[in-house]
């Protein structure tokens, strides 16, 4: 027999539905949208942040296979002399290396990179290749202080020209530039590397970083065949604290840093699309309930199961094309925001990035749009089967169903418990992946919704009798009414309740966060003022104060105390680590522990015996947290190891930091600066007076940050703020979809009751009970939701904040469950049903009760 | 030797599970009989209780046949009706339909012998809402792969024979109940099933209409030799018929032939 393997008439009749319930579609359609559009911005903001730190990286160190790095005294360039001198390397080049700004160029961060022009057209081919700098800017270059090189896209951007004179603000000191050439890159790739640097002369940056004598660092090409030897040889003649790192790895050390946060981004905006899939699903199943009378019909036909499904599967296809369709533009338009919301969070908490565009990577884009279209069909699988395994004669009867959906309540609660076990389960197997935690949470999540039925159905039992009391009959049908409807009421509730949860978890997570780095603050602040330089990773800058700055500040009259503090980066064995070396003598008993076998008041005494506190997201890298576990630093003197003695919090960056004291810092660093100070005021000094007054005061030596104790918290608060801005963002989206579904939902369940209604309206039943029937039956709908949503919200929170965080961050919350994030939530969720019942409330009520209860 | 061979061919199709055809049987042409049921038995879990609804009745319908199937209300005619087109599956008893035991065939084989073999109508016309009228009459054919020219032709030509030519390309909710009775026949016969299967057709139809739809599924049927089960409790739809089956406590028992 030859059959047809695509009715046209089949799939008509479902696309002609898809457009009759057009609301409905269109929804569906913008469920998927939102879904889609967050997972493709925030990949766009990924891959922008990834290839802008390969540009950076791929900018900066070209085609240096190895570099020699030194502590932060740097490298003599006498020993880069002997190095050539020797022979040792036929490839070297010198390079300084730190982040200006000027005021002349938006004053964002600009890349300075100090190279030798002679040793460098090796490794930076962007430098040579097809530029052809006329002879007289190059001699400027050569010989002229202050001469520096820009792009031409800058140099457009900022309006600059051969000649033009720049003022370039490094650690709080001025420099007076000029532009002594304009580089053309030869390809799209050098351009959007030049865009965020700027060249000189290396002599020329030693002036202006003050390095005079040393460089950064100095960057080789070694022959793959005898690096081994070559290295050997290298290490034959480095001083003590030097040593030859592989670029690749200490890339790869930095990227990693950034990773973790990077996946936690994507997994939320997971997150996001599984609200809007639960929108899907809610709507799939409604769109399959309202036509098992159909499908019915078609199984009397002879459509076999095999044919429904298809049916069911291609509609939802072609909502999840329409809807990754638009979710895709929606995601290039907030890509652009976000990228710079993820680019600002980096450079808060990780390093500079100098890249400004990078472009819409067009894999981010498939990415989201086959994720959409793939979700969509699996969500709409489930539909689908239930709408081909029901048996055509059940299907010709309403009754069957509802008898089916209460036959199953029980069984699907208890495999909700099941999936909420496994969910559970996946936290436990060891090892830090973010996956699993995903993984978790989402089982969790749908675990939690296959419990709606169930709490459904005892909620109202409760509130029947004490609604009917109050509200007479109107108060004894709404709850009557929701159970009968089961099978589309429990799934409205799901979906709701989903969305609340995340709302309720979200809310729960950053206010415990919030509260953690304020305890934080509040506790290890104590100075009154703080002074440090500027610097465009918030974390720390490692440019050192003005000695005479340090001399005033201690002559200061209202100055009863002053603490100097010095961060830097060195070189563990691990990888580079941020050291901070404090003189504090009170930083013992100020910081709050997370593990520590001696009494606080001890604290002090052992690190000037050489011990060091580590944070705790250092020990959860390194993995500190045994007893008698040690850090290997690279010293002026070589390799060091040195005794951790206890863990404390810190949340100023989620790599993690050492603290040792001051005194065993100089012991083993040839370093005096001092790139930051604490100030604490005698009684009755004013703080802001006093603040004002370091200001005008200290600005002709060196521009520095001076801040109040008040304010820098406030600032610090700022960056932790804008690192949840997005997801704050996705809770915003959260409850949009959440207030979607259910608008959908009530208007799909009136509509259907519109027969029913209609008969209570000949009956008798005025208007304005119609209305309150109506908006009771949404608000008790919300008022499950919301009830639900509290132990998923709270139960999300607890994963976001131990686990998902923990393994993102490394670091540890307390969290803290406020009442009112759970009223809150509740809120949410009844006066999103309610509001959902207005339109059809009004609806049904424009509707004569004749029509509504003439057959269709 | 025919019949021994029918016999065979049947075997080679299905699995027949349990009774062999007795020798009286045998003796008949086995090309007369049509459909025959055997000790069909099938019942519902009503609450704690389970309500027999045929109790293990037996008829044989001859090819050709307008058989009308009397009872009132819950008698169990709708769900004769389901076993029969293999949209429910019997407790126990057999199902010969044309030479096939419906009951040996899986839920697969089953909706495919529905689809080639068996048109509906329903007493609520059941069309589909979003196909017109056109659409909806082609649909059997599409299912069934049949919607060249040939198909295409009767589909107009039975179009034009429930007098709805001119309303091909209309929706059903612009129809009134008669003519959309109208299409559903016409859908139930444009693939040229062996078996037409009618559930309460009028019922929904006052008495002019339903004459008259009735009188459109008789012509329709006998005029292509096909066989037409009709289910009522009205005596006087049951009167076009060739023979009456009253079906009461389960059973089917055979009723004399109603004068109209």
């Amino acid at each position: 027999m030859k059959v047809s393997f695509f009715p046209h008439n089949l799939w008509r009749q479902s696309w002609r539905y898809l457009a009759k319930n057009r609301w409905q579609s269109a929804l569906m359609v913008l469920g998927i949208a939102i879904g889609v559009a967050v997972v493709v911005a925030i990949d766009i903001a990924n891959t922008s942040a990834a290839r802008a730190f390969d540009l950076s990286k791929e900018a900066v160190a070209g085609k240096a296979t190895h570099q020699i790095v030194a502590g932060p005294d740097g490298i003599d360039d006498a020993f880069y002399t002997r190095l050539r001198r020797d022979g040792i390397v036929q490839q070297a080049a010198p390079i300084i290396d730190t982040y200006v700004s000027s005021p002349q160029m938006g004053s964002r961060p600009f890349e300075l990179l100090g190279i030798d022009p002679f040793a460098d057209g090796d490794f930076r081919q962007y430098l040579s290749q097809g530029q052809t700098i006329p002879i007289e800017q190059l001699i400027a270059f050569l010989t002229r202080p202050g001469a520096i090189l820009v792009s031409n896209e800058t140099a457009s951007r900022y309006q600059l020209s051969l000649g033009s004179s720049l003022t370039l603000e490094i650690a709080g000191k001025q420099q007076l530039v000029f532009v002594a050439g304009i580089l053309e890159p030869a390809d799209a790739l050098s351009r959007q590397t030049l865009e965020g640097m700027i060249i000189t002369d290396i002599a020329t940056a030693q002036e202006i970083t003050g390095r005079l004598g040393s460089l950064d660092r100095i960057d080789l090409i070694l022959p793959p065949d005898s690096q081994r030897q070559v290295i050997q040889q290298i290490e034959g003649i480095l001083p003590q604290g030097y040593q030859v790192v592989s670029t690749a790895s200490r890339s790869a050390s930095i990227n990693q840093m950034t990773e973790a946060f990077r996946l936690n981004l994507s997994a939320l905006s997971l997150l996001a699309l599984m609200v809007g899939l639960f929108l899907i699903y809610n709507t799939m199943t409604f769109s399959v309930v309202r036509r098992r009378t159909l499908y019915g019909l078609l199984r009397c036909l002879g459509v076999t199961r095999r044919e429904i499904i298809s049916m069911v599967l291609v509609e939802a296809f072609v909502v999840g094309v329409l809807g990754s369709a638009l979710g895709i533009g929606l995601g290039i338009l907030m890509g652009r925001q976000t990228v710079h919301m993820v680019t600002q969070t980096i450079n808060d908490l990780y390093y500079t990035t100098t890249v400004q565009a990078v472009g819409i990577p067009p894999a981010s884009l498939l990415k989201g749009g086959i994720l959409g279209v793939i979700a969509t069909g699996l969500t709409a699988l489930f539909p689908a089967l239930e709408a081909s395994s029901v048996p055509a004669r059940l299907a010709l009867s309403r009754s069957g169903l509802e008898r089916k959906a209460r036959y199953i309540v029980f069984w699907l609660a208890g495999a909700g418990i099941l999936l909420i076990g496994l969910g559970q389960g996946f936290f436990l197997i060891p090892g830090s992946s973010l996956f699993l935690g995903f993984g978790g949470t989402v089982a969790t999540l749908l675990g939690f919704a296959m419990e709606s039925a169930v709490a459904l159905i005892f909620l109202m039992v409760l509130v029947r009798p004490v609604m009917g009391k109050t509200l007479g009959m109107l108060g004894k049908m709404a709850p009557s009414n929701l159970v009968s409807n089961l099978s589309r009421t429990s799934v409205a509730v799901a979906s709701l309740m989903v969305a609340v949860a995340v709302v309720v978890g979200m809310t729960l997570m950053i206010s415990s966060f919030r509260s953690s780095v304020e305890t934080w603050l509040k506790e290890t602040l104590q100075g009154d003022i703080y002074i440090s330089t500027p610097s465009f990773i918030q974390t720390g800058s490692s440019e050192a104060i003005d000695p005479a700055v340090i001399s005033m500040v201690e002559a200061e009259s209202g100055a009863l105390r002053v603490d100097t503090l010095r961060t830097v980066r060195v070189d563990a064995q691990q990888g580079p680590v941020t050291l901070n070396a404090t003189e504090n003598p009170d930083f013992g008993v100020e910081r709050l522990y997370r593990q520590l076998s001696i009494p606080k008041d001890q604290v002090w005494d052992r690190l000037n015996l050489g011990e060091v506190l580590v944070t705790e997201a250092l020990a959860n890298r390194f993995d500190l947290y045994q007893p008698g576990s040690q850090v290997t630093l690279m010293s002026a003197a070589g390799w060091r190891t040195f005794p951790v003695m206890g863990i404390i919090y810190e949340y100023t960056s989620s790599e993690g930091s050492i603290w040792m004291a001051e005194s065993v810092y100089r012991d083993y660093w040839n370093d005096s600066g001092q790139n930051s100070i604490s100030l604490r005021l005698a009684d009755g000094v004013d703080v802001n007076q006093e603040v004002t007054y370091l200001q005008d005061t200290l600005s002709a030596i060196q521009q520095l940050n001076i801040r109040s104790n008040v304010t820098l918290r406030s600032d610090v608060m700022q960056v932790f703020d804008r690192t949840f801005a997005i997801t704050n963002a996705m809770r915003l989206l959260a409850t949009i979809v959440a207030f979607i579904g259910v608008l959908n939902t009530s208007m799909l369940l009136q509509m259907e009751k519109q027969r029913e209604l209609g008969i209570l309206r000949a009956l008798g039943l005025t208007k304005l009970q119609l209305w309150k029937l109506v908006l009771l039956e949404s608000g008790l709908m919300g008022l499950v939701s919301g009830f639900l949503a509290a132990p998923t919200g709270y139960m999300l929170a607890v994963i976001l904040v131990d686990v998902i965080n923990k393994r993102s961050f490394n670091w540890t919350l307390h969290l803290l469950p406020t009442p009112w994030v759970f009223g809150q939530g509740w809120i949410i969720a009844i006066i999103a049903a309610i509001l959902a019942g207005i339109y059809p409330a009004w609806r049904l009520n424009q509707m004569a009760a004749a029509d509504a209860i003439r057959y269709e | 030797m025919p019949c021994l061979m029918g016999i065979a061919v049947r075997k080679s199709m299905t699995k027949p599970k349990k009774e062999k055809i007795s020798a009286a049987e045998l003796s008949q042409p086995q090309v007369e009989k049509f459909l025959r049921l055997s000790n069909l038995s099938k019942g519902y879990i009503e609450g704690k209780q389970r309500r027999l609804v045929l109790d293990k009745t037996s008829v044989t319908i001859y090819k050709g046949e307008f058989v009308a199937i009397l009872g009132r209300s819950g008698s169990g005619k709708t769900t004769l009706l389901n076993l029969i087109s293999g949209i429910d599956v019997a407790d126990e008893g057999q199902i010969y339909l044309n030479g096939w035991n419906l009951s040996a065939l899986n839920d697969m084989k089953r909706t495919l012998y529905r689809r080639q073999n068996i048109g509906f109508i329903f007493q609520f016309f059941n069309l589909i809402p979003t196909l017109t009228v056109w659409e909806n009459i082609a649909l059997p054919l599409e299912l069934n792969g049949k919607l060249d020219k040939e198909g295409v032709q009767r589909g107009e030509q039975l179009l034009e024979a429930v007098g709805l030519l001119d309303r091909r390309n209309a929706f059903p909710d612009l129809l009134s109940g008669g003519e959309q009775q109208r299409v559903a026949i016409a859908r139930a016969l444009v693939h040229n099933p062996s078996l037409v299967l009618a559930d309460e057709p009028t019922g929904n139809l006052d008495e002019e209409r339903g004459r008259q739809v009735l009188e459109l599924i008789d012509e329709l049927t006998r005029s292509s030799g096909k066989n037409l089960i009709l289910v009522t409790h009205n005596p006087e739809a049951a009167s076009y018929a060739d023979r009456v089956l009253f079906l009461q406590d389960g059973k089917l028992e055979e009723q004399p032939r109603l004068s109209s």
